[in-house]
């Protein structure tokens, strides 16, 4: 099976820009660690590259997109970000960006 | 005929099964969405609890347990009473038990210390944890759980009942929310000295501890003596490995970590107990795995969230106690509270002796203080039962004013960031509103204006109502 991620965006366009982006990505991979998260600086393509793994964007609600983009996975970063807890995750990340 | 509470959660699975109210499934299903999926089926129908033993990528040595109060007849075994007695029968003991709390019991061992697994050999992805709903941000391993933690500055234990989401084989991220007492502690104790919060989940406890972790409680009251108190026996507790927390001793699994003071994680989003995946994710907490202690053969729980969860029907019972607590202690002529698990722990029901629009704005004052998880408040008069829904409807059609009837307060940094109806801009500055939709007569119409119901026991009289009733009961009618 094609290797798969889904990721969960507040900001769609940011992510399509094809710049770097960081986000935290889920591995569809089938079986016990389905569902894993992995925090990355990444380029998402839209339509997806043939050779990488297809990325399903999906809302803050959740809801899938008809079409899978793909990533390219730049770098794996630390699997947490620095906030005091309850701050807005996705600025955390858009710092981790700017870095 | 009433009996013990379940002292464990294996003896309360043997009592719904006496019952008739548990189901077990052999086959194997898969824990990604399907095995939820039937959970899920059964609180919409009103059907059994399931126990799977056959887990697709887990050995046989687990077994998973849904939904395990979410009804009535569950939550009735749970309090030793039986299946089929009335919601008021259930509302009674509980405040009648909870009147009475007994502290907890520490041992030395329990069966929650059978296996003992260090931080090194940890891995969240070894327990069956289920892919809940389709499009949630991950795996809950707080559906149906028992959050411990102990406040930085005092002895004040709280138990609750808080989601937790795996991101990877150490690292959960969990969403009790910034106003719940965790939070609380967490935010005033913790990270304005940098340092990381124990914590411990607790699955598969009996019944009545996890009613008391999802309890509307006291700040600073110890859940853990509230459940003492439902069991009408001590709860017994044993010490974490890697803290001094306490925990349920007969618990399935239990789950030690660590909250980081300083670091935050992608959380949700969730199908949450209002029914609805309203997208509150990002504004969470992230915690890091210390040591996982279990039973040799131990059995996962799940509360399948969403309509009539095991949330809904605990909250139902919890949250309307603590709401009539709450109006009494503020002078509120109140008679009866519900809160209808159908309303999604969104909805309550009070019955006051006298009412009119200056009770009904005080009412929804009085319950949006500190926070505010209801938001719709249908105050109706005295003769009217809370518990008959029909009645409580009429009530609500015909004597809340259009206009002069709805009593709103706005609020911020405090609304239910779980309420479906908020925009996500609500929901990232906590902003919301309650309502109180005052169902009674205003006091100051006189008696001889105040219109009359038309029902047997309020339009026709006394000599009358008796002969139908006599008559009724002669022609062979219930």
């Amino acid at each position: 099976m094609e290797k798969a991620y889904e990721t969960f965006l507040r900001d769609r366009a940011r992510a399509l820009s094809g710049a770097e982006v960081v986000l935290t990505l889920r591995d569809l991979t089938p079986g016990r660690r389905k569902y894993r998260g992995v925090n990355a600086r990444c380029v998402v393509s839209s339509p997806p590259r043939a050779g990488e793994p297809l990325l399903w964007i999906r809302s803050v609600v959740g809801t899938r997109e008809a079409t899978a983009c793909s990533v390219r996975i730049v770098e794996e970063l630390p699997e947490s970000f620095p906030a005091v807890p309850y701050s807005d995750f996705f600025e955390a990340m858009a710092r981790a960006e700017r870095r | 005929m009433t009996t013990r509470a379940p002292k464990d959660f294996r003896e309360f699975l043997a009592a719904i099964r006496t019952s008739g109210d548990l189901l077990e499934v052999h086959d194997e299903v898969d824990w990604d969405q399907e095995l939820p999926g039937l959970g899920r089926l059964s609180c919409e129908r009103n059907g059994p609890a399931f126990l799977f033993d056959k887990i697709k990528d887990y050995s046989p040595g687990w077994r998973l347990v849904t939904n395990p109060i979410a009804n009535w007849r569950r939550m009735a075994v749970a309090f030793g009473l039986p299946a089929d007695s009335h919601i008021k029968r259930l509302y009674e003991t509980y405040a009648a038990r909870e009147a009475k709390p007994i502290p907890p019991v520490v041992v030395k061992d329990g069966p929650c210390k059978e296996v003992v697994i260090p931080a090194d050999k940890a891995d969240l992805f070894d327990l069956p944890v289920p892919m809940v709903h389709d499009g949630d941000g991950g795996r809950y391993v707080g559906t149906w759980d028992l959050v411990v933690s102990k406040d930085a500055k005092s002895n004040w234990v709280n138990w609750g009942m808080y989601r937790f989401m795996i991101h990877n084989e150490k690292l959960m991220t969990g969403f009790p929310r910034p106003t719940s007492h965790l939070g609380k502690m967490l935010l005033e104790g913790y990270v304005p000295q940098a340092k990381p919060m124990p914590i411990a989940i607790a699955m598969g406890c009996d019944p009545l501890s996890h009613l008391a972790a999802a309890a509307t409680f006291r700040l600073g009251g110890n859940e853990a003596d509230l459940a003492g108190g439902l069991r009408e026996r001590a709860v017994e507790l044993v010490k974490c490995e890697t803290s001094d927390l306490l925990v349920p001793a007969s618990a399935e699994v239990v789950i030690e970590a660590e909250v980081y003071p300083d670091r935050v994680n992608q959380e949700g989003p969730y199908g949450e107990y209002p029914g609805y995946r309203s997208g509150e994710m990002g504004n969470a907490i992230c915690a890091r795995v210390t040591a996982i202690t279990q039973r040799r053969d131990p059995i996962w729980t799940l509360d399948t969230t969403g309509f009539m969860d095991s949330s809904a029907t605990s909250t139902s019972i919890t949250g309307a106690i603590a709401i009539q607590r709450r109006l009494e202690a503020n002078n509120i002529p109140v008679k009866a509270v519900y809160v209808p698990p159908e309303g999604g722990i969104h909805l309550a029901i009070v019955s006051v002796q006298r009412g009119g629009a200056e009770v009904a704005q005080k009412i929804v004052n009085v319950l949006t203080v500190r926070r505010a998880l209801i938001s719709k408040v249908i105050v109706v008069d005295a003769d009217v039962d809370v518990f008959n829904m029909p009645a409580v409807l009429h009530a609500l059609a015909t004597k809340c004013h259009p206009a002069n009837g709805i009593h709103v307060v706005r609020y911020q940094g405090k609304a239910n960031t779980l309420t479906p109806a908020y925009t996500q801009a609500e929901r990232q500055t906590r902003s919301g509103a309650s309502v109180a939709l005052d169902s009674t007569w205003p006091p100051e119409w006189p008696a001889d204006e105040t219109p009359v119901r038309a029902t047997l026991d309020s339009m026709y009289s006394p000599d009358v109502q008796k002969r139908v009733l006599a008559r009724w009961n002669g022609l062979g009618l219930a």
